[in-house]
């Protein structure tokens, strides 16, 4: 199983989605009328996709039945990806990223849900992730060697917002994993303890991330860090809270948008500083990738804590 | 050779652990993180000697919240007491608590007198309980531990959103975002209105430019063809002005406008008191505005006026964040787009963003508006950290301030010097007390009013009471005795408080 090639094709297909939440600017707007322009996605992707939540759903449920005469049911075929727990819907025009609801019949942020027959003649519910609005989604898009998050992880959540990546997480993790949700906003936190309150799996933190001895009655050792908290600090803010939760062998996954830590400086002078402060807190990055048409100057670096020694 | 006691906090409850004695930090720091990775290497290093659960969600909060500011909570110190060995005579056995974080170390260490310490070992050995904490106390798995971190996260994050600090600059916020908003919706229905009538009366825009006149205008003049004299006398209310209202009666005789059906004209009245309904609300909003704000940033407001200040803090987040801006952030505050751009390109920083919506800037001369502005911007600073952290707010130093600028703006003018800032605010302290004290009475006299009309409202009640029951009275007579204690202990705190205020005002002055 390659690697899916969304760069090209499923461009056309989710320009509807960039309007609601393309940049994190437009987000607000995206999330109370969001149904609009997923319905101009939904006609870009032919049928396939029963929007059964969304507002614009017309075609309830039925797998192709948007599509009426047309006809062919098996018009979508969703396949595991190569990271464990993250799914593609692939179809003729363009291929989805989805992850397997945790919560069937329930949606986040208005986003799709593809249902698919199992094995056993049960319905399995996926959620589709938009990368325009995730930059986790974004980097697994833009081909990340490795998330680290897989089912049964523990993560740690930096910067959680509203929770619409972190539902993915939670997703991703399963019953078996946890999300320790670290946000700082209250306006946002109160999006965040709706979204925690359907899935068990996530623990809402409404604290600075700057001060993990706050909330470390909170949380465990965790596998993975992951953090999108866009502050000048970041490199400080993943590091205190490695120290204090990420056990050792863990990994972290951070996406840096350089213009909120020198908006002077060129990106890829940023990320190198910013790698160079990673690797001081004994945190070893191993990868760096940009998320370019998903974002502009961010990257995503991914690494590891206190690699464990093979000899031992 | 010490003995090394660790705490650990969890959200089920708290533990105790007793580390192995050690004999050099140093070796016994990688000894630690070797056997971190093995629980029963670990196991030989650390022993748990006690756990205590907490009894319910409510007391986990309570102990959380006390944690999370590094208060040492009374469960806290109960368990310490009860667990923690007492220091025996012996010279040599120094114990030592490690704990998290400083600020708790410092609280234990302040009631219990146990020697704490959150260096060195503790967070390595901190890391590994957490590792293995459910093995390590018995009867706790990885799920019933989940469990409790996450009825716990919860119930911190609701009590975190509930109690949310900053909720008077909300409502300051959502006010003027809300005018804001107003004032362009009032614009463009006022733009329609004038469209719409200008089929049937042209004329009436240049005699009645501003909008608000006009969409009352347009509900007494209806169909300008039926127009009498009769209606002089209200126009004139209208427009205040006799002449122009002679000017609308005559025009709408010899206008060229159109007929308009009487259909038409409802919709155009209805729209225009509709407009009209907007304009009301939207002077009510600003007289809630200014009460709020007064409430709330009193120097501020005073110093550059209410929508300005309110605008600032709606850009700043709240009035602490504001306070917390260096003034050359203020100065720019709101333009963020120019300043970056400008820091990119490497060509001149912007001179003001929103402060150049105070009148200042307005009348200083061309090649004097970055210094004005810049001398305001300081100015809002002072008192924005005043109206922040003042107990008793007053708008004496906001006023001074003005002044301030004021003069400032005359001596670009005209080169008159200045008072000296040390005698201003000298002058300033000094009043801002005076108004304090006025206002500390005045409080007080409230309070003994309320209390008296209470008293009478109670006697009324006793004596109703009395009726029916004996032995009451005694009991309200220790109450009154209470609330008079009371009084006096905020006479006490009303006159402690100037003297901290004095300090600050001290500081500002050496800046």
């Amino acid at each position: 199983m390659g690697r899916p090639d969304f760069r090209g094709g499923s461009r056309g297909g989710f320009r509807g989605g960039r309007g609601g939440g393309g940049d994190r600017g437009g987000f607000r707007g995206g999330r109370g009328g969001g149904g609009g322009d997923r319905g101009g996605f939904n006609r870009t992707r032919g049928g396939g996709v029963g929007g059964r939540g969304a507002p614009r759903g017309g075609a309830r449920g039925g797998r192709g039945g948007a599509r009426g005469g047309m006809g062919a049911a098996k018009k979508v075929v969703v396949e595991p990806h190569r990271h464990a727990g993250v799914f593609v819907a692939r179809s003729k025009n363009d291929d989805l990223l989805l992850t397997r609801n945790l919560v069937p019949g329930d949606t986040v942020y208005n986003e799709k849900k593809i249902q698919v027959d199992g094995e056993n003649g049960e319905k399995i519910e996926y959620r589709v992730w938009n990368p325009f609005r995730s930059k986790l989604g974004a980097a697994i898009l833009g081909g990340v060697d490795q998330i680290h998050i897989k089912p049964g992880a523990k993560v740690l959540y930096l910067g959680a917002a509203s929770g619409t990546t972190v539902s993915h997480v939670s997703d991703i993790v399963g019953p078996e994993g946890l999300v320790y949700a670290v946000e700082f906003s209250h306006r946002s936190g109160r999006d965040l303890i709706n979204v925690a309150k359907k899935r068990t799996n996530i623990i809402p933190i409404i604290e600075d991330a700057r001060h993990p001895h706050k909330y470390r009655m909170l949380v465990g050792m965790v596998d993975v860090v992951f953090a999108d908290v866009a502050q000048p600090d970041q490199a400080r803010i993943v590091a205190l809270n490695s120290h204090n939760f990420l056990k050792n062998g863990g990994h972290f996954v951070i996406s840096i948008k350089a213009s909120c830590i020198d908006s002077t400086a060129t990106p890829e002078a940023v990320f190198a500083s910013e790698v160079k402060k990673l690797q001081s807190e004994k945190l070893k990055p191993k990868e760096q990738l940009t998320l370019e048409p998903y974002e502009r100057d961010h990257a995503v670096v991914v690494g590891v804590y206190r690699p464990i020694k093979q000899a031992a | 050779m010490s003995h090394l006691y660790v705490l650990y906090e969890h959200a089920s409850g708290y533990a105790l652990f007793r580390v192995k004695e050690f004999e050099e930090i140093g070796a016994f720091l990688t000894q630690v993180e070797q056997s971190v990775l093995d629980l029963s290497k670990f196991n030989s290093v650390v022993k748990l000697i006690a756990f205590s659960p907490f009894v319910s969600g409510l007391n986990a909060l309570d102990n959380l919240n006390s944690i999370s500011e590094g208060v040492l909570h009374e469960d806290l110190k109960l368990f310490l007491d009860s667990n923690l060995p007492k220091p025996s005579g012996k010279k040599d056995s120094k114990l030592q608590l490690g704990v998290a974080d400083s600020k708790i170390s410092a609280a234990i260490n302040e009631t219990t007198g146990v020697s704490c310490t959150h260096v060195g070992a503790v967070p390595e050995v901190l890391r590994g309980i957490r590792l293995h904490f459910p093995n390590l106390v018995k009867g706790l798995t990885d799920k019933s531990q989940a469990k409790a971190q996450l009825g716990l996260g919860h119930a911190y994050s609701r009590s975190k959103v509930k109690f949310n600090v900053n909720r008077v600059d909300n409502m300051i916020i959502q006010a003027i975002n809300l005018i804001d908003q107003l004032d362009k919706d009032v614009n463009t229905f006022s733009m329609r209105i004038r469209e719409w009538y200008s089929y049937h009366f042209p004329e009436l825009v240049k005699i009645v430019p501003d909008n608000n006149m006009f969409a009352k205008v347009v509900k007494i003049v209806k169909n300008r063809k039926e127009l009498s004299d009769d209606a002089l006398e209200h126009l004139e209310e209208v427009v205040m002005d006799s002449a122009k209202a002679q000017a609308i009666i005559d025009a709408s005789k010899s206008s060229m406008g159109m007929d308009i059906s009487p259909i038409d004209l409802i919709n155009i009245q209805l729209f225009s008191s509709r407009v009209i309904d907007m304009f009301d609300y939207r002077k009510n909003l600003h007289e809630y505005l200014h009460s709020k704000i007064n409430q709330v940033a009193p120097n501020l407001s005073s110093l550059i006026g209410d929508q300005v200040a309110a605008r600032l803090i709606s850009h700043a987040g709240s009035l602490t964040n504001l306070a917390k801006c260096p003034a050359s952030t203020i100065q720019i505050l709101g333009a963020e787009k120019a300043l970056f751009r400008a820091l990119k390109t490497k060509s001149n920083t912007p001179k003001y963003g929103l402060i150049f919506h105070s009148s200042f800037i307005g009348r200083a001369g061309t090649t004097n508006k970055g210094r004005v502005s810049r001398y305001l911007a300081n100015k809002c600073a002072i008192a924005s950290r005043i109206d922040c952290f003042a107990e008793i707010p007053t708008n004496v130093f906001g006023d001074c301030l003005q002044k301030q600028v004021e003069d400032r703006l005359k001596f670009y003018e005209s080169g008159t010097l200045p008072p000296k800032n040390a005698e201003v605010m000298q002058e300033a302290v000094l009043k801002a007390e005076e108004t304090k004290n006025e206002i500390i009475k005045k409080d007080k006299k409230k309070k003994k009013k309320e209390k008296k009309n209470k008293k009478k409202e109670e006697k009324n009640d006793e004596e109703e009471m009395a009726v029916e029951e004996n032995g009451v009275t005694n009991g309200n007579g220790v109450e009154e005795h209470m609330e008079d204690m009371k009084l006096d202990e905020d006479q006490v705190d009303g006159e402690d408080e100037p003297q901290p205020k004095k300090k600050k005002k001290k500081n500002k002055k050496s800046e």
